[in-house]
């Protein structure tokens, strides 16, 4: 308060009725988030169910739903699935392909550009359903890779959905959402100033060398930043997965989100639903504090 | 931007479902897209019949039980709701449902339902629902395919053997989706009813309900019993032994995999029901081929019980859809107005006669077009010695645990393990009381 008191015209330091009127709609807009973590935390402790008696005469259970996240099968499968899906969707994939295109783009011309621009902007565009119905076809046994590629190789079709449904997912996820990276990274190099880069390459330093030595460090806070979305977005990400193959076949894509839904809404169990939804809560948060303390310059 | 994502999956549904409300009163109605040629007709007539309009919510079929208890329990539903019967005691148990016993005794064509069918969507002595439809479930087969793998046709399984057999035959001649027996949480209600249970209940004798989920004497749940682990088994050789690809299972819609495989002759068996007359080519009866072509492309046998002494010869579980009242409608008079206009015998009797649907009222059921149907005949025979899901409070969750159940089969899981988990589960929701287990 002090800090925006220095800052602030003085003339709306001292109508604070003024102020706190303008602050009114962000202080409900937080409130309505917190009231709705709130309920999910609340609920947490309780046998609610979506259906049924226990929707309406639920009682309070203590700590057994998250007693249950360990000793029953599902959750830890579950976020074991999701990790995967984290890492080589996003963290691998989004980040190191996007940061690879902004990059390799840098400076050339703006035709070649455009024409790349647009076309990763087109997976991030799409609707997450229609992405889903789009990647379903295109890997089915009659669909385009099939066609294509495998089989003028010489190899009979493959049943991507059905062998290699984990791989499928995390690929469709990093052609939808490439571009985000991408945008990022690009702004971030743009503010990397020529003349080090320059004096860079006066000194010797190959093009690896220069990414890898001067730009990386320089763009560092830009790419903790994008981490900690991508992650977030990743580890909470329901339509595609859940559009394309509902979380199998069996239970090999069931990521958190997944279960959190077959749980919460096919089983009715809203409140080991809540349960799976504070878990989630308290490993995303703690990934955050991970990447918030990469954003600090290291001492 | 942490919390927003969280919330992505019950607020985003939750806001959905309340903006498309209405604001002012008028009378709503939500329905699942496949029911469209009964449902429309009946709008159509109540805005003419009375000056007001409909606000018709069609939704797709995947994924419309969850919607539907969703919004219910959100208290953001329509005033008019379709849901399926296993849904009907549940909704009820929970206060989401309005009854309709004092409004049908106003209505001259409520005499007409059958009272087992009406049970159905009873709870607590009160009618919650009207049925649409009743149904049967049987193996469908594609003769072509049959033939190509030197099966005779007619198909007459006495055994599950024979059932395995045949699919075995079928996977050496190349048919690529040899046996199609519902599996996994995304095909839902269809891999307890049409697969799980069907199986179930021939896989053990009937005495005790010891070939059920429920024993319906005392109202325990069956977390462990031969036959269902049987059931498990059957399911293993399916997916494991016999390598069937469980894709179509979860696919992005089910149901389209699954006739697009049909049409591709890629089909063997279909585990499935009577509707499928009608569904495997379009559920609301446009563009259906005639009859002959049909016969000459497809074929259906009851299905077989295990060839355990004592176990059932053939099998059969019988479900359907209802529609009935919001407890929150704003005008329950009007809303049963909608009700009683979509089932007026007109419409109602054009639809169950266009799509070969199991009539559930007799003034349909008894009229000579409806008997002289040579399928819906051959179809309702086996109805005869038909049993009802449990439509009790606690279904809709035991449902999800058996679905789970098949998705842990199809992981490759073993079946000890996954029949233990599955009487935890029951232990979790119901209490030790309300759980046993047979021998």
């Amino acid at each position: 308060m002090s800090l925006m008191k220095n800052q602030a015209n003085p003339w709306l330091t001292s109508n604070l009725l003024v102020l706190g009127l303008g602050m009114l709609p962000a202080l409900l807009l937080i409130g309505v988030l917190l009231y709705f973590t709130a309920w999910a935390f609340a609920f947490s402790f309780t046998d609610l169910a979506l259906v049924g008696r226990k929707s309406v005469e639920w009682s309070w259970v203590g700590l057994q739903n998250f007693e249950r996240l360990f000793t029953r099968r599902g959750f830890l499968e579950s976020l074991w699935t999701t990790v995967i899906f984290v890492f080589f969707s996003a963290i691998v994939g989004q980040s190191v392909l996007g940061f690879l295109l902004a990059a390799l783009l840098r400076g050339t011309q703006s035709t070649i550009r455009t024409v790349v621009e647009v076309c990763i902007m087109l997976g991030w565009l799409l609707p997450d359903i229609v992405a889903a119905f789009l990647w379903s076809a295109t890997t089915s046994q009659t669909g385009l890779v099939n066609s294509l590629i495998i089989v003028p190789l010489g190899f009979p079709p493959v049943n991507f959905i059905n062998d290699y449904a984990l791989p499928v997912v995390t690929i469709a996820n990093i052609w939808k959402g490439t571009a985000w990276s991408y945008l990022l990274f690009s702004a971030a190099l743009d503010s990397v100033s020529r003349e080090v880069v320059e004096a860079a390459k006066v000194d010797g330093a190959t093009p690896f060398q220069r990414i890898w030595l001067v730009m990386l460090p320089i763009i560092r806070p830009h790419i903790a930043t994008n981490m900690l979305f991508i992650t977030i977005w990743t580890f909470t990400y329901f339509p595609l997965i859940f559009a394309m193959t509902g979380g199998g076949p069996g239970t090999q894509t069931q990521t958190l989100a997944v279960f959190l839904y077959n749980q919460s809404f096919s089983r009715g169990n809203l409140g080991f639903g809540s349960a799976i939804s504070v878990a989630m809560l308290v490993i995303v948060g703690l990934l955050s504090l991970v990447y918030l303390r990469m954003l600090r310059e290291p001492k | 931007m942490l919390r927003k994502n969280l919330l992505t999956t019950v607020a985003a549904m939750a806001l959905a479902a309340t903006s498309a409300m209405p604001a002012h009163a008028e009378v709503t109605i939500m329905y699942a897209e496949w029911l469209s040629s009964l449902v429309e007709p009946g709008i159509k007539n109540f805005e003419e019949a009375t000056g007001e309009t409909v606000n018709a919510i069609k939704l797709p079929g995947q994924g419309y039980d969850q919607r539907i208890a969703l919004d219910l329990s959100a208290g953001t539903a329509a005033d008019v709701i379709q849901m399926d019967s296993f849904m009907v005691s549940e909704l009820a148990s929970a206060g989401y449902l309005h009854p309709l016993n004092e409004q049908g005794a106003g209505w001259d064509q409520f005499q007409y339902y059958q009272p087992g069918l009406l049970e159905v969507a009873s709870y607590d002595g009160q009618v919650y629902g009207l049925p649409t439809d009743t149904d049967v479930r049987m193996l469908w087969y594609d003769k072509s395919n049959f033939e190509k793998a030197g099966i005779a046709v007619p198909w007459e399984p006495k055994s599950w053997a024979d059932v395995l057999d045949a699919a075995q035959k079928l996977k050496d001649a190349g048919v690529q989706y040899f046996f199609q027996l519902p599996a996994g949480t995304k095909q839902a209600e269809a891999a307890t009813m049409q697969g799980f249970y069907m199986l179930l209940l021939g896989a053990d004798v009937p005495e005790g309900d010891r070939n059920r989920l429920l024993n319906r004497e005392t109202g325990q749940w069956i977390g462990d019993s031969p036959a269902i682990r049987r059931t498990l088994e059957f399911y293993k050789k399916v997916y494991g032994e016999l390598g069937m690809p469980a894709d179509l299972n979860y696919a992005a819609d089910p149901g389209v995999a699954v006739r697009e495989a049909l049409a591709n002759d890629q089909l063997g068996i279909h585990a499935s029901g009577s509707w499928e007359d009608a569904c495997l080519w379009d559920c609301n009866g446009v563009n259906l081929p005639t009859r002959e072509e049909r016969d000459a492309m497809v074929g259906w046998t009851p299905w077989p019980g295990s060839g355990e002494p004592g176990a059932k010869a053939t099998t059969n579980i019988s479900g359907g859809w209802t529609i009935g009242v919001n407890a929150k409608a704003a005008n329950p008079d009007l809303a049963f107005q909608l009700v009683t206009t979509i089932f007026d015998v007109e419409n109602f009797k054009a639809w169950t006669l266009a799509n070969h649907r199991m009539a559930v009222r007799t003034d349909i059921s008894e009229s000579p077009e409806y008997m002289e149907d040579a399928y819906l005949a051959k179809a309702t025979a086996l109805a005869a010695d038909t049993t009802g899901r449990d439509t009790v409070p606690g279904y809709q969750t035991v449902s999800a645990l058996v679905q789970q159940m098949t998705a842990q089969i199809l992981d490759g899981a073993e079946v000890e393990d996954v029949v233990q988990e599955y009487h935890d589960a029951l232990v979790d929701e119901f209490g030790e009381d309300k759980v046993i287990t047979y021998e």
